[in-house]
């Protein structure tokens, strides 16, 4: 009851204030639009407005950021299904399924699962996260450590790896090229520099955003080049038709499923949604009796991923701000915000600025519901995107990807990053590699080398010990067993 | 040679580099950390010698079973599959050609800046991806133009890279005079 009173609370100071309205509406459709644009995505967003948000209230700056999340992360699944070109990591497993669909003139079909699903996902985790962060941190704060993280990291990897390559090779290689990249700049224990090749800018590290940019973007950019080039080039078809009632009732268990999923992986300090999608596709390819349509336009697959990376997004919130620890690019900026303020994201803000919170809260909730009515009304504005001839598409999303890769730092070396990540992406696409392998490696690499080096330092170099923590024995068989799973596959099924 | 084809020993090959380069490398910052017993090399020379295993065995694959998709995969387009004819040179030329232009403009970033370089970027691209209607070229490139100062110049502020060098860091200025001049109106 008291949480009831306080959500109203914090949606009375939500819409009773003009100006915390304006920005919660700015934050949903310039979320969405920044998300749904090919070449940009709402990290780009974010970096512009972080400086802007010193003006505000802390309320309504990580109000802003936390609505930008949420609509966000749905934006980019519809540049995935569209255009095979996802709009942030965690719609990646979308493509694997929604461009198929749309190739084979079924877009609407996918965008319309795309909406319903994330906004199921993200209301689901919103309601969760309203009553249960407090419990959750302190579950968290008792169970979940180095270990917990590091064996979540590599069930995740080992989860990649098996979807995206033409073969299981390949998928391990890839996954493997992304935690090599991550290992460029400087080392997470000591402060070594590592393959900075005599670049004082590499010390920092290769910068997600033009990497991931430069992978998916530029990379599919070069593809359709090279299609229109050969004389294979054939437009994707407008496919205006939405999933029925029926259709989506028939996924039920998918999107529970994921909401699970989704929500464990988005309460992990560092995880976030990237994993939660990644997790959601492979658990439902592991549940479903036709494992060989994934990956061919099937349905459940945008549903899976989708309903995952959404339900992570309110669930990426309790470490934030139970624990201060941000689950991701996004989540980091807000901390940032909270510092221009003066605040710092942790238990004591449920003391300091409960008002803040339960605003944040409301706000969420309000976003996930938002994507259900502006992203049915707009998807088929979206589909007639895929009318514009590539062409004149191309050039507007290299444009939006090189400043979206410049803007984050400032750096031209970014820019140069972003297109050498595009031709590597452009070439080993053509030979069979997974680029969402390889952007979840880069992605993890560096979490999983902290939380590993961290839990050694923790068991006294004993590994053992990892398997005296329930939680993490569980994960590490669960990988061990993923990539057996593989192993057998690469040595016994013919071609 | 089983299966193998020429593509298959330069990927193979390619690999092999990316580990001897990345495993030599490793010894320039192969120094202790008192806190931590593996050291900054540890991390990365597992994955090196992971990724050295895997590039084996993906050779291996290749000489029983060639480029062909493992069956059960999942997360892969049919459509994909499709080898690009290059037997003509001029194919070759335009896909190199669209490859490097962005390079090229990335490059050129610092000394000419994002406003005078964009517009020149853009209409190549269009014309690079077979558009030949001048009126086209022109049309859509100033749309993107007008787009691109819209959105990040007026609305957004966002700082772009202005360039260097005369007349190009003019142009920049006069574009932002403008952009303040049309901010103070309201």
């Amino acid at each position: 009851m008291i949480m009831v009173e306080k959500f109203l609370a914090g949606s009375a100071a939500l819409f009773g204030d003009p100006i915390t309205i304006a920005i919660f509406v700015f934050g949903v459709i310039g979320g969405m639009l920044f998300g749904a644009i090919p070449g940009v995505s709402m990290l780009t967003l974010a970096a512009i407005l972080l400086p802007f948000t010193a003006d505000l209230d802390p309320a309504q700056g990580v109000m802003l950021f936390a609505v930008i999340y949420c609509t966000g992360t749905y934006g980019g699944a519809i540049t995935a299904i569209l255009f095979n070109i996802p709009g942030a990591p965690e719609n990646a497993p979308t493509a694997f399924d929604g461009y198929p669909m749309t190739r084979q003139g079924k877009s609407g079909k996918a965008v319309g699962a795309a909406v319903l699903c994330s906004a199921i996902g993200g209301v689901a985790s919103a309601l969760v996260m309203r009553a249960a962060t407090e419990p959750l941190a302190n579950w968290a704060i008792r169970n979940i450590g180095p270990p917990e993280i590091f064996a979540l990291v590599f069930f995740g990897l080992a989860v990649a790896s098996s979807v995206g390559g033409r073969t299981i090779w390949k998928g391990w290689m890839s996954v493997l090229l992304g935690l090599l990249i991550a290992t460029i700049g400087q080392d997470p224990v000591g402060g070594i520099n590592r393959y900075n090749f005599g670049y004082t800018d590499l010390a920092a590290g290769i910068a997600f955003v033009p990497a991931i940019l430069g992978f998916f973007a530029v990379s599919e950019i070069f593809v359709q080049a090279e299609k229109k080039a050969t004389g294979q080039y054939d437009a994707p078809k407008v496919g205006m038709s939405f999933p029925s009632v029926l259709e989506l009732w028939a996924h039920k268990f998918a999107v529970v499923r994921s909401i699970l999923v989704g929500f464990f992986c988005g309460i992990l300090p560092g995880i976030g949604a990237t994993l939660a999608a990644f997790m959601g596709y492979g658990e439902a390819v592991r549940w479903s009796k036709n494992k060989e349509e994934f990956g061919k336009g099937k349905l459940e697959g945008v549903i899976s991923s989708e309903t995952a990376n959404n339900a992570a997004t309110g669930a990426a919130m309790i470490p934030l701000l139970a624990l201060g620890l941000p689950g991701g690019a996004l989540t980091a900026m807000m901390v940032a915000v909270f510092q221009m303020h003066d605040l710092e994201p942790g238990p004591l803000v449920f003391y300091n600025s409960p008002e803040l919170i339960w605003i944040v809260f409301a706000a969420m909730f309000y976003a996930n519901l938002s994507i259900l009515f502006i992203g049915l009304l707009e998807t088929k504005t979206i589909l007639y995107l895929l009318k514009i001839p590539f062409q004149f598409l191309a050039p507007l999303i290299l444009l939006l990807a090189t400043i979206g890769a410049y803007i984050s730092r400032g750096l031209v070396l970014d820019v140069m990053v972003m297109f050498g990540a595009g031709i590597i992406g452009f070439l080993l696409r053509r030979t069979g590699y997974s680029i969402p392998g390889i952007v979840l490696g880069l992605i993890l690499g560096k979490i999983g080398e902290q939380n590993f080096a961290q839990g050694m330092q923790m068991v006294h170099y004993d590994p053992v010990t990892y398997f005296s923590r329930p939680i993490c024995t569980i994960l590490i068989i669960a990988g061990a067993l993923t990539l057996a799973a593989g192993i057998y596959r690469a040595f016994s099924t013919p071609k | 040679m089983g299966q193998l084809t020429k593509s298959h020993l330069i990927e193979g090959g390619i690999w092999s580099l990316i580990f001897v380069v990345f495993f030599s490398y490793s010894f320039q910052f192969n120094q202790p950390i008192e806190i931590y017993k593996f050291g900054a090399t540890g991390w990365p020379r597992v994955i090196l010698l992971l990724l050295l295993l895997v590039t084996a065995g993906n050779f291996y694959h290749q000489y029983r079973y060639g480029s062909a998709v493992q069956k059960g995969r999942v997360g892969i387009a049919e459509t994909e599959d499709t080898e690009a004819d290059y037997s003509n040179p001029a194919t070759l030329l335009k896909v190199v050609s669209v490859l490097l232009t962005p390079f090229v403009f990335a490059y050129l970033l610092k000394p000419v800046g994002m406003y005078s370089g964009a517009p020149v970027f853009i209409a190549l691209i269009i014309y690079l991806f077979g558009e030949r209607r001048w009126k086209w070229i022109l049309g859509i490139t100033l749309l993107i133009y007008a787009i691109l100062l819209g959105l990040f110049v007026v609305v957004l502020n966002a700082p772009l890279p202005q360039g260097n060098m005369s007349p190009f860091y003019d142009i920049s200025g006069f574009i932002l005079k403008m952009n303040t001049n049309l901010q103070n109106l309201w």
